[in-house]
Order: structure tokens, then C-alpha cells, then sequence
């Protein structure tokens, strides 16, 4: 009896071996995660499940993976278990590849998979980690400068020709501050911005002076140099004079809302979010320090199943869903912006580009968008970015001593 | 006696109440100004001067809440997994905390002293390798997976350990004369006499739960699994574009808790009740 | 010689057997969680703090005690301790204070006692993040009502979230007005435990009501009084979510970057598991001092009641 017990189970236990290749030939089934929700959430899923049906033999599983923290904690401990999603569309996506030694995104680029050619550069740069690219990109934003129409129509300030330099527009923003308080509120801005440290970044560039610089492979952080110490004087010097409150940034984005800020440097994703605004919005490009430049941001996607069959079929999907088409579409439904130079010669981004000027405005910085490359301290330098940023508009430290300081605390992390 | 009480109870004590309305107009404040807000427009959120009464009153967001998310499967979801968690929790804490307070074992001080500094420990750290031990479990993806990491026990023990102890030895006496071992003491003699503490409990064991939010993102990728939290933050993450939405969705997913406590609440509040202790 | 009855001997002590069994019966499910959820993943925890264990990388090798003496000669980590005794200092005083005088309030014969109860109850109930977003906008320095009012009552404004003098101070306001309800419900299940005779024996010798609270009441709630502030002193050095919600960058100057802020940007942020697994022991210990502290203090104050 018990012996042809176990012989039962084991014939069982062998066929299911047998039978377990089998079945998984015929159907694979993708997990994809996504850390963005709204309409960008919406788009996304709309597309993938585009992708589902036209292929037969292959199945999406698609999970909200909560926002960029939490995606960064869920990828993180899913890939110490071996439990990783094939795909995730996320921040920081190259951290998950790149950083691993995972170099088939790469590989997949050389070998033409991504349209390599026709998508910017810089948002390639934006995909890497220590020059190898490790994500494609998808769902990418950069700032530009919206305007409040009532107040600079009550400030007398003609926005037919915009302010071109940051000089300019702190002119405009004192003109602001001073006639087009409409609401009369006890502490009007002139300037604000939602992600400052976003924001100083673009700033640095403009002034000619990079974030981080590469030398022979090793990341070396150079915001302390002169010219960024100039760019942290400006800013400092828009706080002194109350064209910008100091330390305020979160609030930044409701204070515009209600019509109480005259400029606000935000993503270009609020074009398609902010459309009931009661003023009337307009967008300009953001403004220089004499050279045009504005620093990525967004969301990327990365590959991450270890096997080759799932891995071959979710590259399929990586490039369908950032194919120059779809990548217009989503644009278009998100205020993303498009990757592909050749969606600028697309019906449906001309017709909306001229129903809505604002869409001109953030595609046209396309044209000089820049990135540095992903390391493994970018995270912390945010952070202390944004701690510098603080402290210089709130007077605890000059400007060079919180970008020294910043950069200093920063060597050691990366050197600990 | 119960004179003496009555008279005492009779004198209204004025100042007190004059004081505790001041105070529960700041506790609802907030409340109010959510429900408002749950009906008010994009418009009417960021409009300044700021507009306390919605321009129209619609369902608006309260139809988009249920568009966006399947709120009907999250809800289920937190009640099952709420309902579950807080029942295994009780239960757990009861026998132990009557163990811990009513009998003499060795170790149990050791145990005391290891349930306390369980509390001591941030989820911001242990969430990880207890993901890892889940995952090698295959537990990703279910109900136990969402469930079984959650049965925290040590500060329900501890709470009803407060209470229990203080039940006079007078009552366990009397029912060991009667015959009743360890576990009949259990159920007749504490657990009657506790379902006020019990009461309040469960209470906090199940706000605790249905709040929870980390740990179940982190195990469920299906929909299918996921709870209300989740589906609040999705509505929320991006910016508070949606701030009336979201409170839309935080009224809807208050609403059953403020109803049970508002029936339960006299049983909350009641707690040693045995005629005769009283 | 029936089982109850059978007694053994452990160390110095004798026990009845029958209580060992039964107690580690009712013991042995929650000590299996336990292991489970809390013993298992310290040892890695501990294991981890010795290690410089990267999440960007998922590797990491023994650095030894590196990742301590890192914490205890870093200003950002100080700070944020430092917030965090501030932090527990006020919120432990006010909460326990304020929940016990509107326990003992609410305890006598006022008028709407259950809607008053429930009132008082309901922030407890409302999701931290919904909560918050309320309460960030009373606070909003132009628009928000708190300025509102103080600008009407001629009162200077304030600039709330936003100044590092007050940041720490509105969120703690925000935090009593979410839990003070958590302890009224305690404090008021104590009151109701309270025998009616003792207190008509005292009201019968002629002892005002301010007596009969110090001298009765205050003294019974011993118990549920240390249980309070044992959880206020754990639950105030481990909060986290709302901080997070209000000033989700440390705030203004770091003002409110409390401890577990610190841990888990060092986990998440930085990928620096090794060295967040090392702050978290050392909060452990901060945590573990506390509680003992209270232990010692109590065991003294000990009055034999009744």
C-alpha cells in the first residue's frame, strides 16, 4: 500500500516536471509594475493592455506600485528575494540595472531595439549609470515657467516678449509683486517653485557649471564652484527682496493655485492638470543665465526578470510602449514629454501644439534638456542639496559655505 | 449610598461642560471642513479668498473615487483582512495577557521583557527581512501574506494585562473554590469580566489595521488583494491634485468606523461592570 | 497525587506544574509571532548593522562597528535625536495631561456625554494622510485659518510649517489633536473601573471633588497611567508617517527631522541599510533606558492600593 503510494507520487511529481516547461512555452505572463497613478496611471495601463492583445502567447499583470519611494522600497526588496517585477516603470530606474551589473539594457541600445537614434540624448543621459544606458525612457518631464494671465495684465507687464534671462525676470516678478496683488494678500510672491532643488540644478548648468563631473569613471560633485556660488547669490538675492518667500517650496504649488504667485517653475506634467485654473495660465520657456539648458526628470523603464524568455518578450513590450507613437500619445494625454525628435513632425502634436501654446513651450526645451548620470549617492545628494537650499534662504549659512558644506558632506558619503 | 451619588450626580457641572463644547468645536473643525471639501470642485479647493461652502453641491468626487479605484474590492479587502487580523490579535492577547498577569510560570518575565521591546524596533527596518522570510514563504500575493506579518500582539497584552490585574482575587478565588481550573477562570471569570477593556481592544487593534498601509503595497501586486489605503494613496500621489477626490474617499472609508464606534461606544467606555464590585 | 498539585523546582523557586503548562500553552501562539514577526527579522537587523549593506546594490560585507561610530559623530543624526526628546517631551506632558482632564471631565454627569465622547474620539479614526493635508492647510500662512483668526483677534501671525521656531510646535499640536482621544478612552475605562463606593465614602467624610481626584481617583489609575506614558514614550520616539506627511523634506532647517525620518532616508534615500539598521539598535537602546527609567521610578512610588 504505501509503496504504491509513493510510487503514485512520484509519477506525479515527474510529470508535473515534464509538463511544467510545456505549458510555460505557451504562455508567459508579465508582471509590470508602475509608480504613476491619475491620468498618467491611466495612459500607461491603457497602452500596456494595447500591447496584451495584439500578442497572443504573452500576458500582462499590471500593479500600481505606489509613488517613487515606495517603488524604490518595493523593487529594492523584491530583488533581494528574487520576487522582481519583469518590468517596472519607475525613478531611478539605471539604480536597479546598471548598478547591479545588469548590462542587457545596453546591449538591447547598441543594438538599435530602442529607436537609439531618434530619441534625444540627453534623455539617454538620463538613463544611465556610469555611461551605460540601463532604462529606456518613458514618462519624462522637465520645468518650465507658468504665469498667472490676471496678474501680469494687472501688473501692466507684456508677456508678448518674455523674459529671456533670470535678470529679466526678476525685474518682471519686483513688477509683479508691486501692481498685480490682486487678491491683496498679506505675503504675495512674486517667483515660487514646487522642486527647487530641481530647479538650481538647471540653474548651475546654465551658469556653466555642471552638477557632477566624471573623471575617470569616479563621480566628483562641483556645485561649490564660483559660478554655482553665483547661481545660489541669485537665489538668494530673489529671497532678500521678497520676490520669493524662504523655505516655502511646498507650499508653492497651492499658493499659484489660488492666484496668489505670479511665476512658478513646475513640471511640464501640469499642463494637462492645471485646466481649471480660474486665471487665465500661460507657460514661457525657463528663463538663462545666457546658456539655454533645463534638467530632466521623470520616469523611466527598466527590465528586470533575470530570464531570457520573459526578459526577450518584456524588451518587446519596453519598446513597443516607448515607441515614438505611443510616446506622443502619452505625451499628449499627460503633459509628458515626448522622447522621439520625429514626434514633433506628427499631425497630432502639431494640432495640439497650436491649440495650446503651453505644449510649444515645454517641447521646444527638448531641444537642450540635459542629464547627469545615475550614481549611487544621488539620492543623498538631493537630499543635502535641498538642506543647502534651505539654509541659504533662510540666512544660516552664505551661500558658499552651504554649497561647500554640501559637497564636502557628500565626498565623504561617497568615499565611506 | 446611592443618595449621596445621586445628589453628587445632580449638581450639573457647568464649567466642565461649558469647556468640553469649546474643545469639541476644534475636535470636528476638521471633520467638518472634510465633508465640505469632499464636494467641492478643483475651483473651489485652491480659490482664494478661500471658499468654506462648495460653489455646487454634486456627487462629483464621490463618483470619481469609485471610476479611479475598484474601491469596492479594496474595501472588502481591509474589512476581511481587518476582521481577521484583529480577531487573531485579541484572542492571542487575551490568553497571553491572562498567562502573563493570573499565573506563575517560569519565563514568563523573560517573555514580558521580549514582548516589550518589540515595540522598541521602527517597521522602517524590520519590514525588510520580514519581506524576505514572507517571500521565501511564497506568501506574496495573499491574504495570509497580508495578514500573518501583521499580528502584533504586545501592545494589546500589555493593555489588557492593565486591566486584568486589576481584577480583584476575591472573584478567582470564589470560582477556584468552585471548581474551575486555570482555563474555565479564563472564560468565566476574566473575559466577562473585561469586555469593556476587550471592547477597547478591539477598537484599537482595528484602527490599527485598517490604516495599515505599507506592508500590504509592498506584499499584494494583484489588485485583487489590495486595500483601501492603498487605493487613498493612489488618488492622492500625484501632488494632491485630487485633494477633493481624496477626501471624498477618506469619508466613505471613515464613515463605518465612526457608526460601529458611535453604537459600541458605551460598551467602550464600561468596564468592570460585575454587580456587586461596583 | 493529582496533576495540579505536582510542583517543580526551576532556579530557586518551586512552581505548580500545572501552571507551567498551562502557562506556556497560552504563551506559545504569541510567542511563535513573536519569533515570527520580531525575532527573526532583529537578528538580520542586528547582523545588518555591522555591515555597510547596500538596497542599491543588494550586497554588502562586515565593516564591524563602522556604521556606530559613524551615527554617534554625525550632526544629522544628533539633530534628529535631539528633536525626537523634544518631540516626546511635549507630546507625552500635553497628551497624557489633556486626556486625562477631559477623561475625568467627561466621567461626570455632563449634558451629551455620548456625543461628546464620540467627538472627542473621532480623529483617532481619520486616515493620517487625509488628516494631515486638513491640517496643512489651517496652517497655510496666507490663506489658513489659524492666521486668519489671530490676524482678526489682532494677534501676530505666524509662518507655522514653515519656520524652524514653530514647525516642531505645529506638528505637535496636529499630533495631540489625533491622539488625545486614543487616551481619553483608556483614562475613561480606568475612571468607569473605579468602585462608586470608594468615592461615596470619601464625598461622605466631606472631601471636595479636587480631593477626591488626587487623594482617590489618580492614585487608582496608577496602572493604566504607566501603561499610558510607557506607550507614549515608544510611540512618540517612533513616529514617523505624520512628520512625513507635513514636512515631507526634515523641514524648515531640519527642525523636524525626527529619528525615524533619519532612519529611513538613510534605508531608503541613501540605500544604506547597514547604517539604518545601526541608528535603529541605537534608538532601541535610547528606547529600552526610557522604559526601564519609568520601571525604576514606579517601583518606588509604589503605593499598596486599598
Amino acid at each position: 500500500m504505501k509503496k504504491s503510494l509513493s510510487l503514485i507520487l512520484s509519477l506525479i511529481l515527474l510529470l508535473s516536471l515534464v509538463s511544467l516547461p510545456a505549458l510555460a512555452e505557451e504562455e508567459i505572463k508579465l508582471q509590470v509594475w508602475y509608480a504613476v497613478s491619475g491620468t498618467s496611471g491611466e495612459t500607461f495601463t491603457e497602452l500596456a493592455n494595447r500591447w496584451d492583445a495584439a500578442n497572443d502567447g504573452v500576458s500582462l499583470e499590471l500593479s500600481y506600485s505606489g509613488n517613487s519611494g515606495d517603488t524604490a522600497t518595493k523593487v529594492s526588496a523584491a530583488l533581494l528575494s528574487g520576487t522582481e517585477p519583469d518590468v517596472a516603470l519607475m525613478y531611478a530606474g539605471p539604480l536597479y540595472t546598471g548598478a547591479r551589473g545588469d548590462l542587457r539594457m545596453d546591449e538591447w541600445y547598441q543594438a538599435g531595439d530602442f529607436d537609439a537614434e531618434d530619441v534625444y540624448e540627453g534623455m539617454w543621459e538620463y538613463c544611465k549609470f556610469a555611461g551605460k544606458v540601463g532604462a529606456v525612457p518613458f514618462g519624462i518631464s522637465t520645468q518650465v515657467l507658468y504665469y498667472n494671465k490676471d496678474i501680469m495684465e494687472a501688473a501692466g507687464i507684456d508677456m508678448s516678449t518674455p523674459p529671456a534671462t533670470w535678470e529679466e525676470l526678476y525685474e518682471v516678478a519686483k513688477q509683479a509683486v508691486e501692481k498685480g496683488n490682486i487678491n491683496n494678500v498679506p505675503d504675495f510672491a512674486g517667483f515660487e517653485v514646487s522642486d527647487p532643488v530641481w530647479l538650481i540644478k538647471s540653474m548651475f548648468m546654465q551658469n556653466g557649471n555642471p552638477v557632477v563631473e566624471v573623471h575617470d569613471g569616479e563621480v566628483v560633485p562641483v556645485f561649490n564652484n564660483e559660478k554655482a556660488v553665483e547661481v545660489a547669490n541669485f537665489w538668494k538675492k530673489m529671497v532678500d527682496d521678497k520676490l520669493m518667500p524662504a523655505g516655502e517650496h511646498n507650499n508653492a504649488e497651492k499658493k499659484f493655485l489660488a492666484g496668489n504667485s505670479a511665476f512658478i517653475a513646475a513640471s511640464s506634467n501640469r499642463i494637462s492638470r492645471w485646466t481649471t485654473t480660474e486665471f487665465g495660465l500661460g507657460a514661457i520657456e525657463m528663463p538663462t543665465f545666457g546658456e539655454k539648458s533645463v534638467a530632466l526628470g521623470g520616469n523611466v523603464l527598466v527590465v528586470l526578470t533575470q530570464d531570457e524568455r520573459r526578459a526577450a518578450a518584456a524588451k518587446e513590450l519596453v519598446a513597443y510602449l516607448a515607441s515614438a507613437e505611443n510616446q506622443a500619445e502619452f505625451a499628449l494625454k499627460t503633459g509628458y514629454l515626448p522622447t522621439h525628435k520625429s514626434a514633433l513632425e506628427m499631425d497630432s502634436i502639431k494640432e495640439a501644439i497650436s491649440q495650446n501654446p503651453m505644449y510649444n513651450v515645454a517641447f521646444s526645451q527638448l531641444a537642450y534638456a540635459w542629464a547627469y548620470t545615475h550614481f549611487d549617492e544621488m539620492g543623498t545628494m538631493d537630499m543635502f542639496l535641498w538642506t543647502a537650499v534651505n539654509q541659504i534662504e533662510k540666512g544660516a549659512k552664505t551661500p558658499q559655505a552651504a554649497l561647500d558644506y554640501a559637497v564636502e558632506e557628500l565626498i565623504m558619503e561617497m568615499e565611506d | 449610598m446611592t443618595s449621596v451619588r445621586k445628589s453628587q450626580l445632580n449638581r450639573r457641572p457647568w464649567l466642565s461642560t461649558i469647556l468640553l463644547y469649546l474643545g469639541v468645536a476644534m475636535m470636528l473643525f476638521p471633520f467638518v471642513w472634510m465633508i465640505l471639501s469632499s464636494f467641492k470642485t478643483k475651483a473651489d479647493v485652491y480659490a482664494y479668498p478661500p471658499r468654506w461652502i462648495p460653489s455646487t453641491w454634486s456627487w462629483d468626487n464621490y463618483q470619481k473615487v469609485f471610476d479611479t479605484i475598484p474601491f469596492l474590492r479594496y474595501y472588502w479587502n481591509s474589512i476581511f483582512t481587518s476582521v481577521v487580523q484583529t480577531f487573531l490579535q485579541v484572542a492571542l492577547s487575551i490568553t497571553a495577557g491572562y498567562a502573563l498577569t493570573r499565573i506563575e510560570f517560569p519565563g514568563s518575565g523573560l517573555y514580558r521583557r521580549l514582548m516589550q521591546s518589540s515595540m522598541f524596533v521602527p517597521a522602517v527596518v524590520t519590514m525588510i527581512p520580514l519581506y524576505l522570510t514572507v517571500a521565501s514563504l511564497r506568501l506574496i500575493d495573499t491574504y495570509a501574506g497580508i495578514i500573518l506579518p501583521q499580528i502584533e500582539t504586545a501592545f494589546l497584552t500589555m493593555l489588557l494585562m492593565s486591566f486584568f490585574a486589576s481584577i480583584p482575587d476575591d472573584l478567582v478565588d470564589s470560582a477556584n473554590i468552585d471548581g474551575c481550573g486555570y482555563y474555565r477562570v479564563l472564560t468565566n471569570v476574566i473575559v466577562p469580566n473585561s469586555s469593556g477593556a476587550i471592547a477597547t481592544a478591539t477598537l484599537f487593534a482595528f484602527l490599527g489595521n485598517w490604516k495599515s498601509y505599507t506592508w500590504p503595497l509592498i506584499i499584494t501586486n494583484n489588485t485583487y488583494y489590495r486595500t483601501l489605503p492603498i487605493g487613498m494613496k493612489y488618488l492622492v500621489q500625484e501632488s494632491s491634485s485630487e485633494y477633493q477626490v481624496m477626501m471624498a474617499a477618506s469619508v466613505m472609508a471613515i464613515l463605518p468606523i465612526l457608526i460601529t464606534f458611535m453604537f459600541t461606544e458605551k460598551q467602550l467606555v464600561r468596564s468592570v461592570t460585575l454587580t456587586g464590585m461596583k | 497525587m493529582s496533576l495540579s498539585a505536582r510542583k517543580i523546582q526551576i532556579g530557586r523557586k518551586t512552581y505548580r506544574l500545572n501552571a507551567v503548562l498551562v502557562g506556556w500553552s497560552l504563551l506559545l501562539p504569541s510567542l511563535a509571532f513573536m519569533i515570527f514577526i520580531f525575532v527573526i527579522p532583529l537578528v538580520q537587523v542586528i547582523s545588518l548593522s555591522f555591515s555597510n549593506f547596500s538596497m542599491i546594490t543588494g550586497t554588502g560585507t562586515n565593516i564591524g562597528l563602522r556604521n556606530y561610530r559613524y551615527l554617534l559623530n554625525n550632526d544629522r543624526f544628533w539633530n534628529a535625536m535631539f528633536n525626537t526628546v523634544k518631540y516626546a517631551a511635549f507630546k507625552l506632558t500635553v497628551d497624557t495631561t489633556l486626556a486625562l482632564l477631559i477623561a475625568v471631565m467627561l466621567d461626570r454627569n455632563i449634558p451629551g456625554k455620548r456625543f461628546l465622547r464620540a467627538s472627542y474620539f473621532s480623529p483617532v479614526v481619520v486616515p493620517v494622510v487625509a488628516s494631515s493635508l486638513i491640517w496643512i492647510w489651517f496652517y497655510d500662512p496666507s490663506v489658513g485659518p489659524f492666521n486668519q483668526i489671530l490676524s482678526f483677534l489682532g494677534l501676530p501671525t505666524s509662518r507655522w510649517l514653515f519656520h524652524e521656531n514653530t514647525a516642531l510646535l505645529s506638528i505637535l499640536i496636529f499630533s495631540v489633536w489625533k491622539g488625545v482621544g486614543y487616551n481619553m478612552i483608556l483614562f475613561l475605562s480606568g475612571l468607569q473601573n473605579i468602585p462608586d463606593s470608594y468615592l461615596e465614602a470619601a464625598r461622605m467624610d466631606g472631601a471636595t471633588e479636587m480631593k477626591v481626584f488626587f487623594k482617590i481617583k489618580l492614585p487608582l489609575l496608577r496602572p493604566i497611567t504607566s501603561f499610558i506614558i510607557m506607550m507614549g514614550v515608544i510611540n512618540s520616539f517612533k513616529v514617523f508617517t505624520e512628520i512625513n506627511v507635513m514636512t515631507p523634506d526634515g523641514g524648515p532647517l531640519g527642525s523636524t527631522t525626527l529619528i525615524v525620518n533619519y532612519i529611513y532616508d538613510q534605508a531608503f534615500t541613501s540605500g544604506r541599510m547597514g547604517r539604518a539598521s545601526a541608528a535603529a539598535l541605537l534608538l532601541f537602546v535610547v528606547i529600552f533606558l526610557l522604559t526601564e527609567l519609568q520601571r525604576a521610578i514606579n517601583a518606588k512610588k509604589h503605593v499598596d492600593l486599598v
